[in-house]
Order: C-alpha cells, then structure tokens, then sequence
C-alpha cells in the first residue's frame, strides 16, 4: 500500500547529462524506495543534473527529505547536481525547520534553476 | 469515546503498516479543515501524525496483528494528539526517550536519523511532545498544538 | 561466507510458510548451499519462503542467479521466495539489476508475513473509528475508508461504490441519531482480500427511529418508499444496492447497520 507519487522526466535541450523531474503528488515513507530507484537510475545512465520541479509535489514528510538530501549529495559526488524550483509553501517551511534549505539548491522558478546549469 | 469539556474527540485505530498511514493523515487533514481550521494548519498537523505514526510502525508494532490507536481531541484553544503502539525493544524505547527528552543520541551501529529528523519536525511543529510507556510496554506520544487564531478559517455563513 | 538457518515459523497455522535467516556475503560460491537450502525447504513441503537478509553484506548478481533459480523450483511447487529486511544498499543494487520485478521485497519479515497471509490465508483487517455525529465530518469518513480500499488493492470504481455506502450510512446515521460533538458514531471496517465489512453504531434519536424502522421492513418496498420518505429512502434503497447483505440492529438504544460487500472487479 503506497501512497501516490507520480514522476515524469523531461530532456533539457542542448544537454546530454541533465533532466528535469517532476514530481507528482506526496512523497512519504510509502513511495521513497520507488522514487530513489528512478533518480539513482537515471544518474547511473549519465544525467548528473537533475532539475526536480515541485509545483505539483503537494506534500513531503522527513523520510522524503532524507531522500533529497541523499540525492543531492549522490548528485554532487558525480560532479553533478540536484536542484529543486517551484517548492510550495508548506513542503519549503518543512525544509526550513530541519535546516536543510541551506543543503538543497531551491529556486523560485524552473527557468531559474535550468539556467543555473550554464 | 466524547469530551467531556468543549470540543471533542476521535479515536482511530489501524493496523501497524506504513501503507495505512497516508490515509490516515489526510484523514486527520480533512477533518480538522471541515471544523474551520485553516489548510495550513491541517497540513501540519498532517505531518506531525504523520512522523508519530511511522515512528509508531516501525519500532512500536513487533506482533503480527499490532495495531496503532490514533486519538485526537480538538478543545476550543488547541488539539492534542495522542498516538499508542504497543512498544519496542528495551533499546527503542531508551533512544525515543532520549529523542523525546531532547538529549543526545548515541547513533553508534544503528539508523535513527530518520526517526531523529522526523521528531525534529514535531517539536518544531508543536507546543508540547511528551512521551508515557506503562508497564506493559504501551506506548503513548501525545502532542499538543495551539490553535493559532490566525490559521483559523472564518466561518463563511 | 554465508550462513543459512531456516526457520519454520508458522506450523501452528500453516505448514506452508518458511522463514530463512541469511547472513554473510552472497556470492558465486555459494551457489552450491543455496540450491541445497532449496531442495531442504521443498522436502519439507513448506514452499512459501522468505528470506530475511538483514546480515547481508553482499550480494552479487551471480547470487540473484542463484536465488531466481530457486525462486522457479519453488513456484512450480506451488510456492513463492520473498526477500525481507535488505539493507537500502543491497537493496539499490539488486533494483539496479532487475531483481525487483522479479521478487517481491518487503522492508520486515513481519510485513512480508502480513502479505502472505493477506494474500493466501485471508487474512482480514480491521480499522476503528469514532468521530462526532455530526454531518460535516461524513466527507473525511468516506473518503478514509475509500482509500484503504483503493490501497489493499480494490478498483477505483469498487472503492467509490464503497465511499458511497459509507456516505449513505453515515448520513443516515447523522439524522436518525442523537446528533451534536458529545455524540459519537463508531465504525469498523474489516476488510480482506475478497470482501468489505463495514459496521456503523449511533446512539439512535427516538423521534426519528420510527421512520427508518418502516423503511427497513422486510415487506417495505424500497423503491417506493425511496419516492415518498425523500434524500434518505433514496440513500437506503442505494446502500442496499451497492451491498450484498445488510442488516440493520435496533435493539437497545442504538442503531447498528452492517453491510457486506464483496469485491468487484
């Protein structure tokens, strides 16, 4: 029993090591196993940039922080990175109270965060 | 099961599986906005019985059939929240005493960030955690949370 | 270096079952002892394996081989081989290999033993609830037990009939009850794989008893009744549709609906 978390995935154009992720509904203890196999996947196949949006992620909860942490940390050991835009305001207060938004790469705008890449 | 003061209570209890879990907090989420309380505050409270429930699976259901009693009571100036499992293992109960307590944790060859960070976002969220184990090992967390009147809702009529 | 130690938990209910505890690192080498472990769990006639891997520290793809090979011995035994308990990084790996469309893999021995008998023993579930007899909290009600539905594995349309019942009979429950927040109504849910059972007890209002117990005469017919008696005819007379039985309690001073519904499609 999971709850329901979507992903689709987005080629950026004029790059071959970089996608953009969107998440799609809650991201909890029940679907983080499933998230972390897709995301580690795909680094594995080379896209070492990952631009997650979050404008429609409603909710997330400390195992899927946990998650997003270990993401950008993957990410970055590959000299990659893992950057988050378009965060709502209750999943980003949840990121500022364990202190993480000073370890995530958050924008405001998926335009922000895909031009960071250059 | 009512209140006897003003406000009242629900009593939910549930299987000790994670899956049960999204259900129930969002049942917690939507109750609380069908009594006023503001979409904000339903989503925190969303996550507090969410972190306390994972918690309460994970360390606090070792029998087949264990089960999770959910209880909430709004009153007129807060809510409370109470979840009960039926305990862990002597060292479970000793780290969530100390997670609850606020002390250090000793984290040698074991995995409690996540239910570290998960208390973490709790204490956060709330005015009160306590935490209460009887002797049969019954394990009680309550939480309490103001009602802040600027996350009430007006009501529309 | 692997060791192996079976364990058969579940004699008391089940000679079917068998847990394994493995320790150690899962190699080419141990290919030998593996299929030896097999041949040991089907002579004993308990095909229904889970392999509880907390120890292990290693697990290579030649050991999946392995593990596959076993798995096909068991199934054609009518059995299954469930890997519980894997750390996040054997986990990883093994996902990264494939083997997560192959096995089923639960995080405990505990949840992987709920499974089965979920899915083999008919293993029932039951959810509480009691909440204040008030209609604005029927909404949140219904949509909590439609989607424990649609989460153990029933259709969206079988769940939305269910949400539909639980509506009905909670409304029902609202209006001929004693109404107000010091009031509350109690449900149980019990739910398997092939059916749902859902209880509904409220402390019945006196005044409006009567014209539900009409209604629910054996001899009453509902359709007609539904035309006449307004919104909550029409709700019994969907409830009784939607279900496959329905039985309604009004001794003492409280009024018990239970329904049965078996699972769609």
């Amino acid at each position: 029993m999971e709850s329901q978390i979507n992903l689709e995935f987005e080629d950026l154009k004029g790059s071959n090591n970089a996608k953009i992720v969107r998440f799609v509904g809650d991201l909890d203890a029940t679907n983080v196993e499933f998230v972390l196999d897709k995301i580690c996947n795909l680094m594995n196949e080379g896209y070492i940039n990952i631009v997650a949006d979050f404008q429609k992620l409603r909710y997330v909860n400390s195992t899927g922080l946990g998650v997003l942490l270990h993401f950008n940390k993957s990410a970055k050991e590959k000299n990659g990175s893992f950057k988050i835009a378009n965060v709502n305001e209750n999943v980003y207060e949840i990121i500022e109270i364990i202190g993480a938004t000073s370890l995530l790469e958050i924008f405001d705008e998926l335009d922000e965060a895909v031009e960071s890449l250059k | 099961m009512a209140a006897h003061d003003s406000g009242y209570s629900i009593d939910l209890s549930f299987p000790g599986d994670l899956g049960y879990i999204p259900p129930v907090r969002k049942f917690v989420s939507e109750m609380l906005q069908a009594n006023n309380f503001s979409p904000k505050f339903a989503y925190r409270s969303e996550i507090i019985v969410d972190e306390i429930c994972n918690n309460a699976v994970a360390f606090g259901c070792k029998a087949i059939d264990a089960t999770v009693a959910l209880q909430f009571k709004v009153h007129s100036d807060r809510i409370e929240l109470v979840v009960k499992d039926q305990g862990g293992s002597k060292e479970d109960r000793e780290r969530l005493k100390e997670l609850v307590g606020g002390k250090k944790v000793n984290q040698k060859g074991k995995e409690p960030k996540r239910t570290k960070l998960g208390l973490e976002i709790v204490k956060m969220l709330s005015e009160s955690i306590d935490l209460e184990i009887d002797d049969n090992n019954l394990t009680s967390v309550r939480v309490t949370r103001k009602r802040d009147d600027m996350e009430v809702v007006e009501n529309k009529e | 270096m692997v060791s192996a130690t079976i364990e058969n938990s579940r004699t008391e209910h089940s000679t079917a079952l068998t847990i394994v505890h493995i320790q150690g690192e899962l190699d080419s080498s141990c290919m030998e002892k593996i299929h030896a472990l097999c041949d040991e769990i089907l002579a004993k006639h308990a095909p229904f394996v889970i392999a509880e891997m907390g120890g292990v520290a290693l697990f290579s793809s030649s050991a999946l081989g392995g593990f596959m090979g076993s798995r096909k011995r068991l199934v054609e035994s009518g059995g299954d081989l469930v890997l519980a308990g894997l750390s996040l990084e054997i986990k990883s790996k093994l996902n990264l290999l494939g083997a997560n469309k192959i096995f089923r893999i639960y995080s405990d021995v505990r949840s992987a033993i709920n499974a089965y008998d979920w899915e083999y023993k008919g293993k029932a579930e039951t959810v509480n609830l009691s909440f204040p007899s008030e209609l604005k909290f029927v909404p949140p009600v219904r949509q909590l037990v439609s989607r424990i539905a649609q989460q153990k594995g029933y259709s969206n349309r079988d769940s939305f009939r269910i949400e539909t019942i639980v509506d009905e009979v909670c409304n029902n429950a609202v209006e001929h009850g004693m109404q107000g927040s010091d009031r509350n109504i109690d449900i149980t849910v019990k739910i398997d794989r092939q059916k749902i059972e859902i209880q509904v007890v409220n402390i019945s209002n006196p005044e409006k008893i009567r014209t539900l117990r009409e209604m629910v005469k054996p001899d009453t017919n509902l359709a007609e009744a539904a035309a006449t008696a307004g919104k909550r005819g029409r709700g019994l007379a969907l409830i009784k549709m939607l279900s496959n039985k329905m039985n309604i309690d009004f001794s003492g001073n409280g009024t018990s609906v239970h329904i049965t519904r078996f699972r769609g499609d």
